[in-house]
């Protein structure tokens, strides 16, 4: 592909690149246009690649998308950013970095996070073995969730928003109705605590992941507490899990991050060589983000396991900490082990903004659904509402 | 209450206050009407007439017959009656704690050691130590009056008037004002007096003499604990802070957190910058937990135990690792209360926890031990003993040492020469007479060297010798302590060590010496070079190159080293030098020393042939050798790109969802119908080696070929062993399998209830029927579908004939052994072995190795192997499996080859042997499509049995499978069979 010739930035030929991926739409198809005023008014020698451009418009509109928009230059950032509208809309400037709302009343660390589906609503955890779940956008508390013996690792809730379920120190899932506050089932049978917990789509099964270096999928819908499957290829603790609809994703301390498709019945194991400390699926679901314990996250395109970006600067070094994109996968927010929150550009990697958002140790960011909207949760005790 | 309501007409229903009241009269009632008479002995319980238990055990309330559930005395909790105080003023009785306590719990209380104030002076001293403390303390607290005044001019009050009225009235710092002893009130009364009789005199200092006797023995009954409590209630010492900070009246910000208030206050004092300080963990008297860290605010519940996981890893706030403690405090525990900053009493439990480390509670390290550590002297060692190895060299020139020296001699006119000659003397001084020996023998034919025996330059050599023997004869006089005679005084390797500051060498391994001596000359020559190339230096060490200049531990380790390659002295068997370093850090070093030496050898030999007058400079080649660690960080930094280069890493496993996580995610079973899978390959080899495991064959047009190609195998046995190899190398090949089975993805149906009546007629029980139901049709569905698919292909497909008899001979027959086993095994009708063969293949992770593409053909190959060598028994067994009923001696003849095999396996082995021998019966090429819409009938059946049957089952049934061939073959492919068993087995 020509793109290697092009006097321009690697970085804008990249972000170009993604954009052709993504062309799915005549609206898209003119933001493209836009753009390339854009780079040209940035005085970019372009003379070798707009016919190429159009060449490409050509073959995409013969349906042959995005497949040979693999080049060299452009790792393949397969269908990640969405076409530009996000990046000319979301500037740095859009991001969450006013405090909003400052979700008090965890005594103690609190340890995730989370919005709801629908991001009206969000869920923390932590170390006083409560579940706390907050309207995030007025500040409200609005109900307790009591049950757990320890700390309450992560928590997650039902697409419809109905159940919960929850996991920690105590080894146990709990799964949760959510107007009751009533634990419908607690599932055993980790041999040690549990880190993260999921549903699938369905909110049929939970998937949880342990310290005992497994994976583990409950059944909610019939009445028994034995998994209905046991992953125990990883090597080493497992502490984040994602699901998709036909995957089980996991990341672990062994340095492996590994996509189990049931429906073909594959393991991939994508191994990083540092431990992972949280998985975090973009958006399209087309990437994995992992943020490794050697302080850098690294953003993983699914298909093919190439390790598209690392996003430095933060430290995470021995606390399990969140990480997560923007709706609009154009940043990557992390956060930091003395309390700051980082928005990477997702494309080239630089630090767009960075500020101090906690006393303590970020434990989870979580982004809303929609809006621009985030949750963080610190170990100094406080849910924190941040908006634009 | 019964007769009552007999006399009495009630409205309506009594209220029932209570319930158990109630209860209990059912209870009794029922008793008394002796329904619980029924109960067995010893689940009866003893009433009274209302129905109250009176006998409890031990774990529900006690024995407590005697005085109705009560204290268990007559009086039970009923109040003392007042008695007149007037007529027996005595018998006031105080209650104390020995009132209500039992007989050995007197004794026990009695017994326990406690301390008693009576007999404590030093805890009087202490509290008075503690008080005068505080009002030290008191006095440097800072002024009470904010801004400019003098603290001269408004003095605080030091005692306010209660004291002073205490004082007056005989109390004492330190004595707890309300004795509550039985003679308080004598006590009170007495005190009164004598404060109202100083007051009266005015005299501060009268209570003082009589104080003493107020202590009177008089209250001696209760006399433990009172006194106890005395002297724990005697007053603190009260410091009045004044109040400098913006809280409100009464709030105290370290409430709940003493710890920091301590902290706060040792902050005050660091600012006031007074006495000195040491740092010391007040952790342990904080915490009592063993961490340390514990969340705060939340513990763990009473019955779970505190490990590992409980520790805060956040560590919110809480670092107690330095903390500034007051050095010129004395530990006193009395008389600091919760009312004073607790300064006091952390700081002395602080002092005992410092002090006392690794010492066991209550005790304490003695300052002067009596115990001493008994040395014994080492053996004296002989006089005449000399611990060092003679070398064979004579020892002349050591003894010239003090022969008078050698006149002066010029040094010859040749410059060279003279380095030369200085050089070799220097050289032989420090290393003995052994080297002039050695380079004289090597140098015999350089005319350079003649100087050694005798030639040009010998008396200059002689003097130069001298000169340096004399030199280091001082060092070593200076350092060996000189009294050893001079014929002992010889350099030996020890004291040349010594000398050069190195830690002595072992003696372990003399022939290097030989070796290093033998491995050339040109090294000693180069040795000689060394010595040369600084001429200016020659009262000084002989400088070696130095390449490792930045590192002078390291060229001096490298000299060494090259002492050590070419003066052929005594070699240590560890690298001397750095005994610190790690093992892989010396040798890479030495690694280091050996390039650098190698390229002091080639600028050496470059210049050979010139006279080496200039120093030798090897960095003129252009080799730079950086210290060993800068290279380090260029590997490692190497390494990080190579670790770049390597992750993220993809690798591809199987891995096998359970049929339920498909159904609840809403996905198609990819394995449905497959057995469990096998585990996972650990290594490359292992993959290599046992490939069949992940080699699953699922493809329809597979099963074409094999529809097509047996009924060519039943002209005759055309595949060979070899071909079966072949095919096994190439399946070796391929690692990854395709799990998704054609047929499973077409004719999944999980339902197994439509039951279509074919071939059941004869199916002897329901289940079987269902089974074979549900056989039979996939079996025709798939029949169909193969057909077209052959079509499709170009394949010539027979034509389906109805299925016969045979199976449902196979189904009779089989009956009889489905009791053993499970019910799958039995109903499995089998037409035919090589078929089967590859199925077990399909179905049982495809253990078997000709089994892909192979299989099918392993499968032709079975029907031809027997059309030909199976075809003379065939009618037997047929006919033999008709009849026998319990085939355990045929069973035994067929499996003698697997005789280590365990039961279970051979039990399988002979029901398959049944199924094929049935298919011996029918080998038409028909009954192979059956089987292949059976096998796929079977596969559904295990996918559905896969949840109730181990895993270990299925392995055995993969033995089946593995087994089931080779038997059923000649001996060639039994023993290749056997091969593949063992390295399951190894798996295994």
């Amino acid at each position: 592909m020509p793109c290697v010739t092009w006097n321009c930035r690697a970085t804008r030929a990249m972000g170009v690149e993604i954009l052709w991926k993504n062309l799915e739409s005549v609206m898209n198809r003119l933001i493209l246009v836009v753009n390339l005023t854009v780079l040209l008014s940035l005085n970019y020698t372009l003379t070798a690649w707009i016919p190429r451009v159009y060449w490409k418009a050509a073959h995409w509109a013969q349906g042959l998308k995005g497949r040979m928009l693999k080049t060299k230059v452009a790792p393949s950032l397969a269908g990640l950013a969405r076409p530009d509208k996000n990046k000319s809309n979301m500037s740095s400037s859009e991001l969450p970095r006013k405090e909003a709302n400052v979700l008090k009343g965890h005594e103690g660390a609190v340890l995730a996070a989370r919005f709801n589906s629908d991001g009206n609503y969000c869920l923390s955890c932590g170390k006083d073995r409560t579940i706390r779940l907050w309207n995030p956008h007025r500040g409200i508390h609005i109900k307790n969730y009591k049950s757990h013996g320890r700390e309450v690792r992560d928590v997650h809730v039902t697409p419809d928003n109905s159940k919960l379920c929850s996991c920690g120190g105590d080894r146990q899932i709990f799964y949760w109705d959510v107007s009751t506050g009533r634990v419908i089932r607690k599932f055993r049978g980790h041999d040690g605590e549990v880190n993260a917990v999921k549903f699938n789509e369905y909110a049929s099964v939970v998937v949880s992941a342990g310290y005992d270096r497994s994976l583990r999928a409950w059944d909610c819908r019939s009445h028994s507490t034995e998994p209905i499957q046991i992953i125990d290829s990883f090597l080493d603790t497992v502490m984040s899990v994602c699901l998709t609809k036909t995957e089980i994703i996991g990341g672990s301390v062994d340095g492996t991050v590994r996509t189990f498709d049931i429906r073909i019945g594959r393991e991939i194991s994508d191994d990083l060589g540092q431990p992972v400390n949280c998985i975090s699926m973009s958006n399209d679901g087309n990437c994995i983000l992992a943020s490794c314990l050697d302080s850098s996250i690294r953003l993983l395109d699914r298909s093919t396991g190439e390790l598209l970006q690392e996003y430095k600067g933060h430290a995470c070094k021995s606390y399990k900490m969140d990480c997560c994109l923007t709706n609009s996968d154009a940043h990557v927010i992390g956060g930091s082990e003395d309390g700051s929150i980082f928005f990477w550009d997702l494309v080239d990697a630089s630090v767009v903004s960075k500020f101090r958002a906690h006393s303590s140790v970020v434990t989870s960011v979580s982004y809303h659904p929609k809006d621009n909207c985030m949750i963080t949760s610190s170990v100094d005790g406080s849910v924190r509402v941040w908006k634009t | 209450m019964d007769s009552d309501e007999e006399d009495y007409v009630f409205f309506g229903t009594p209220i029932e206050r209570e319930e158990e009241i109630t209860n209990r009269r059912k209870k009794a009632a029922a008793e008394a009407s002796g329904n619980l008479r029924a109960l067995p002995p010893w689940k009866q319980e003893v009433r009274d007439e209302e129905g109250r238990r009176r006998f409890h055990g031990a774990f529900t309330g006690g024995f407590s017959a005697g005085y109705f559930n009560t204290v268990g005395t007559k009086e039970g909790w009923a109040p003392q009656s007042f008695t007149s105080s007037r007529k027996n003023r005595a018998e006031v009785k105080q209650q104390s704690i020995f009132n209500f306590l039992d007989e050995d719990e007197k004794a026990e209380l009695e017994g326990t050691l406690g301390t008693s104030s009576q007999f404590d002076t030093f805890g009087f001293t202490a509290a008075e130590h503690a008080r005068k403390q505080a009002d030290k303390e008191q006095k440097q607290r800072p002024s009470a009056i904010p801004g400019p005044v003098p603290d001269e001019l408004v003095l605080p009050a030091s005692e306010s008037i209660g004291v002073k009225l205490l004082l007056k009235m005989g109390w004492r710092h330190g004595r707890a004002i309300n004795d509550s002893r039985a003679s308080s009130l004598y006590d009170a009364r007495r005190e009164a007096r004598k404060a109202l009789l100083a007051f009266a005199s005015e005299d501060a200092k009268a209570p003082c003499p009589a104080d003493e006797p107020v202590e009177e023995p008089e209250s001696f009954t209760v006399q433990p604990s009172d006194d106890d409590t005395r002297s724990s209630q005697s007053l603190p010492a009260f410091v009045c802070n004044p109040k400098q900070d913006l809280h409100g009246l009464g709030y105290d910000p370290f409430k709940h957190a003493p710890e920091f208030r301590e902290k706060k206050r040792l902050h005050l004092l660091n600012d006031k910058q007074r006495g000195d300080r040491k740092t010391m963990s007040i952790k342990d008297s904080l915490f009592g937990s063993k961490s340390g860290k514990a969340a705060p605010g939340f513990g763990i519940g009473a019955l779970e135990e505190y490990d590992a996981e409980d520790e805060d890893i956040y560590a919110a706030g809480y670092d107690f690792e330095e903390t500034c403690i007051e050095d010129d405090e004395e530990p006193s525990r009395l008389g600091i209360e919760s009312k004073q900053p607790s300064r006091l009493s952390i700081e002395s439990k602080q002092k005992v926890v410092a002090r006392d480390q690794g010492v066991l509670p209550g005790f304490k390290v003695a300052s002067v031990s009596d115990y001493q550590l008994e040395r014994f002297d080492p053996p004296v060692i002989p006089k005449d003993f000399v611990p060092h190895h003679k070398f064979p060299g004579p020892l002349e020139t050591l003894k010239k040492l003090d022969v008078p020296s050698p006149p002066e001699v010029p040094p010859p006119d040749d410059s060279n020469l003279k380095l030369l000659i200085e050089g070799v003397a220097k050289l032989v001084a420090r290393c003995g007479k052994l080297f002039e020996d050695l380079s004289r023998k090597k140098n015999q034919s350089n005319p350079l060297f003649s100087f050694l025996s005798g030639g040009n330059g010998h008396d200059y050599y002689e003097r130069r010798l001298w000169e340096e023997h004399q030199k280091f004869g001082d060092q070593a006089k200076l350092l060996l302590d000189g009294k050893l005679s001079p014929s002992t005084q010889k350099m030996t390797a020890e004291s040349r060590g010594k000398l050069l500051g190195e830690k002595p060498l072992e003696r372990s391994s003399r022939e290097t010496t030989t070796s290093s001596v033998a491995s050339g000359e040109f090294q000693l020559q180069f040795n000689l070079s060394d010595t040369f190339k600084k001429p200016d230096s020659f009262s000084k060490l002989p400088e070696v190159a130095k390449p490792f200049k930045d590192d002078p531990a390291k060229q001096e380790r490298f000299e060494q080293f090259l002492k050590e390659k070419y003066e052929g002295g005594l070699r240590s068997t560890g690298y001397t030098a750095a005994s610190n370093m790690s093992e892989a850090a010396r040798a890479r070093e030495k690694l280091d020393f050996e390039a650098a030496a190698e390229a002091i050898e080639k600028g050496k030999r470059g210049k050979e042939s010139m006279v080496p007058t200039q120093p030798l400079d090897f960095l003129a080649s252009g080799m730079q050798f950086t210290s060993g660690g800068l290279e380090q960080v260029e590997n490692s930094h190497a390494e990080d790109l190579v670790t770049k280069k390597m992750y993220p890493r993809r690798e591809e496993f199987q891995w096998r969802p359970s049929p339920i996580l498909c159904k609840r995610f809403d996905l198609i079973d990819p394995f449905m119908g497959k057995p469990p899978p096998a585990p996972r390959a650990r290594s490359k080899i292992d993959s290599l080696l046992f490939i069949p495991d992940s080699v699953k064959v699922a493809k329809p047009e597979e099963v074409a070929i094999t529809n097509r190609d047996v009924p060519a195998a039943q002209t005759g046995a055309q595949m060979t062993i070899e071909d079966v190899a072949e095919q096994e190398i190439e399946i070796v090949a391929e690692n990854v399998e395709r799990p998704v089975d054609l047929y499973k993805a077409i004719f999944s149906d999980d339902s197994d209830d439509d039951v279509e009546d074919l071939n059941t007629k004869k199916a002897q029980d329901p289940e079987k029927k269902t089974e074979v139901a549900t056989t039979a049709l996939n079996r025709l569905i798939a029949g169909d579908f193969l057909e077209s698919l052959g079509k499709e292909l170009g394949f010539e497909v027979p034509p389906d004939t109805p299925y016969s008899t045979n199976k449902a001979n196979d189904l009779r027959i089989e009956t009889p052994n489905s009791d053993s086993g499970n019910a799958k095994l039995s109903t499995g009708t089998y037409l035919n072995p090589g078929n089967e063969t590859a199925q077990d293949g399909d179905s049982q992770k495809s253990k078997s190795i000709p089994v892909r593409s192979g299989g099918y053909n392993s499968g032709k190959h079975t029907v031809g192997l027997l059309n030909v060598s199976g075809k003379v028994n065939e009618d037997k067994f047929a006919q033999e499996d008709k009849k026998v009923k319990s085939p355990s001696s045929r069973r035994r003849n067929w499996s003698s080859s697997s005789s280590s095999e365990d039961e279970r396996s051979r039990k399988h082995s002979k029901r398959h042997r049944y199924r094929s021998s049935d298919s011996y019966s029918d080998p038409s090429s028909d009954d192979r499509e059956h089987y292949c819409s059976r096998s796929k009938g079977k596969r559904e059946r295990s996918s559905r049995e896969k949840s109730s049957r181990s895993r270990k089952h299925s392995k055995d049934h993969k033995h089946r499978s593995r087994d089931s061939p080779s038997r059923s073959h000649r001996g060639s492919e039994r023993e290749h069979s056997e091969a593949r068993k063992e390295k399951r087995k190894r798996r295994d």
